[in-house]
């Protein structure tokens, strides 16, 4: 079999489905496991029975992965708060995030070690969400203690897209709202991972040179672009994407990790750098970048994908995109289970597999080897993309967002080779601006200006007749 | 010399064509102020005008309320238009919190 892997992230995530259907009792589940791992190994000799239940007990593990990762540890700060407690908790811990400002708050999440209410002092473990209604300088790692109440997410509907569930995927049961300074005392030593560390200073490096040099519009549109950094973007441009298909270029994906790869190999080839210790830097660059990005699913997908079609030189063997893909998928999933009901994560691969099975089909289909016509190929072939992408999250779209866009190809063959060439110059303004500021204040002009075309083009294809229906 | 791939080539022609286009539009620009317009992205891109949005549309964007939007273009028509942002507070059902967020979505010209 020649896509094994993809195979066995089907039946993973076919596990995970039905341990979230049928929610079985984990030590049940354990127990069939063990007797399909015996039954394999008695029929290890049948190749098509081995087939099956290799296939089988893959399934069970996906089952298993995602009752276990609902079970919370014992020291878990969940377990030391009661429902509608008000009482007064100490926490102590470290920022596990970089600190954003959201809706008029300080946001992050904070790893709690040690709880205290009254004069009983606990250690513990997990996270939680934390706001402060006030501006305060803290940065990821910062140890601090923080005095407050501990409620729980409340949820206004069932639905598995609550703010409730979104929170408990990413393992967060608890919110801490922080309202006076008094309320936070910072301690003196740092924790965290110092990679996390450098990739976020590095972040707020590049974001700084990104709004040195362009004006608040299109710098917060750039830094979504190049940075993954979507908070400073006016709420108009990211509806006016939504409803016209084309909110995606404002998300790094494949094609950013692909140009971080390009660049990073061609600075160490004009170092006369070797291949092996080449791709072994472009590696470890392209893993910070998904650090600096902020490791969303579609970036962790694209690294994945990258470092498996790099170390194929290593490994002699051709890369396969379906492989790379699963790989991608078990990565996250082997992590969290429950991201398979994500939506970003449920579009990010979707799309990328759309694209990888229908594309080449439909070119198939049309004929498109016969044109002759090299700007007719080029630009059917971004039609065909853009169908094939749209056509594979339909569904997904229509079902969360209740939105169809029937605009959403034409869009995209006009907004995406501009959303390509806008990133490559973001790539060309930020590395300029580090080294040589005078010639990113020329390439900023160009940069702007196709910003401007973007949103301008983006505005008017949202005004055709039929262009979007809301559900 | 350091032989360049036939992409590696492209690269270094797209820094070059990019630069000198930055050349050009930096001319421009201080030759023709109204040039800007086209380089840098109006604020009518990212949000509404206060005075000129009709309801319809701010029901069809679904940025607010029906009743909200209703209350924003009575004070509107009662006022003849906005003299500023900060006029929003007066709107009956406009706090402090919810201003904030609305700022973010309209201006005032």
């Amino acid at each position: 079999m020649k896509r094994l892997l993809l195979v066995l992230t089907v039946f993973y995530c076919l596990g995970i489905i039905l341990s979230n259907l049928i929610q079985a009792n984990f030590w049940v589940v354990m127990g069939a496991g063990a007797v399909v791992f015996i039954a394999a190994n008695l029929l290890k000799r049948n190749d098509y029975i081995f087939l099956v239940l290799t296939l089988f007990l893959t399934l069970l593990a996906g089952a298993l992965s995602l009752s276990n990762s609902r079970i919370l540890p014992r020291c878990h700060i969940s377990n030391f708060t009661y429902y509608k407690d008000n009482s007064l908790y100490s926490l102590s811990g470290f920022i596990d995030s970089e600190p954003e400002y959201k809706n008029n708050h300080l946001e992050f999440t904070f790893r709690a070690r040690q709880i205290q209410r009254d004069q009983f002092k606990w250690r513990c473990c997990g996270k939680v969400l934390v706001r402060i209604d006030f501006m305060q300088r803290l940065n990821y790692g910062d140890n601090l203690t923080l005095i407050g109440s501990l409620v729980r997410p409340y949820s206004f509907n069932t639905a598995s897209q609550s703010y409730k569930n979104f929170l408990a995927r990413q393992n967060i049961y608890l919110i801490m709202r922080i309202k006076e300074p008094r309320q936070i005392i910072l301690q003196a030593k740092d924790s965290g991972n110092k990679l996390i560390r450098y990739s976020f200073w590095l972040r707020a490096k590049f974001e700084g040179v990104i709004s040195r040099f362009l004006g608040d519009l299109p710098a917060s549109i750039l830094s979504a672009m190049v940075l993954g950094q979507k908070r400073n973007i006016p709420w108009l441009v990211n509806n006016s994407m939504v409803r016209s298909g084309t909110v995606h270029i404002l998300v790094v994906s494949g094609f950013n990790v692909g140009i971080v790869a390009f660049i990073m190999n061609l600075l160490f080839k004009i170092m006369r750098i070797p291949r092996r210790v080449r791709i072994i830097l472009t590696t470890a660059c392209l893993i910070i970048y998904c650090f600096v990005t902020g490791t969303s699913n579609p970036v962790i997908r694209a690294t994945i994908m990258g470092v498996i079609f790099l170390n194929s030189y290593f490994l002699k063997r051709e890369a396969d995109v379906y492989n790379s893909l699963a790989a991608g998928a078990l990565f996250i999933l082997s992590i969290n289970p429950g991201q398979l009901f994500d939506i970003g994560f449920q579009l990010s691969f979707a799309s990328v597999l759309a694209i990888v099975y229908l594309y080449p089909k439909l070119r198939a289909l049309i004929h498109l080897e016969d044109c002759k016509v090299k700007i007719w190929k080029f630009i059917i072939k971004g039609c065909l993309v853009s169908f094939s992408a749209w056509l594979g999250t339909l569904g997904i779209i229509a079902l969360n967002f209740r939105i169809l866009a029937p605009v959403t190809v034409l869009a995209n063959i006009f907004v995406v080779p501009l959303a390509t060439l806008i990133t490559l110059c973001g790539f060309a303004l930020v590395i300029s601006g580090l080294i040589y500021p005078a010639l990113a204040n020329l390439l900023s002009l160009p940069t702007a200006m196709l910003i401007n075309l973007l949103l301008s083009l983006n505005a008017a294809i949202i005004k055709l007749p039929f262009a979007y229906f809301y559900l | 010399m350091i032989n360049f791939t036939p992409e590696e080539k492209r690269v270094v022609l797209f820094l070059l064509c990019l630069a000198f286009c930055g050349l050009a539009l930096s001319n421009l620009t201080k030759l023709q102020p109204q040039i800007k317009k086209v380089v840098y992205p109006q604020v009518q891109l990212a949000k509404l005008n206060l005075n000129k949005v009709s309801l319809e549309e701010l029901i069809r964007l679904k940025c607010i309320s029906a009743k909200l939007a209703q209350q924003i273009i009575e004070y509107r028509n009662f006022r003849q238009e906005f003299a500023s942002l900060e006029e929003l507070k007066e709107v009956k059902g406009i706090g402090e919190q919810r201003y904030e967020k609305l700022k973010g979505i309209f201006f005032v010209e």
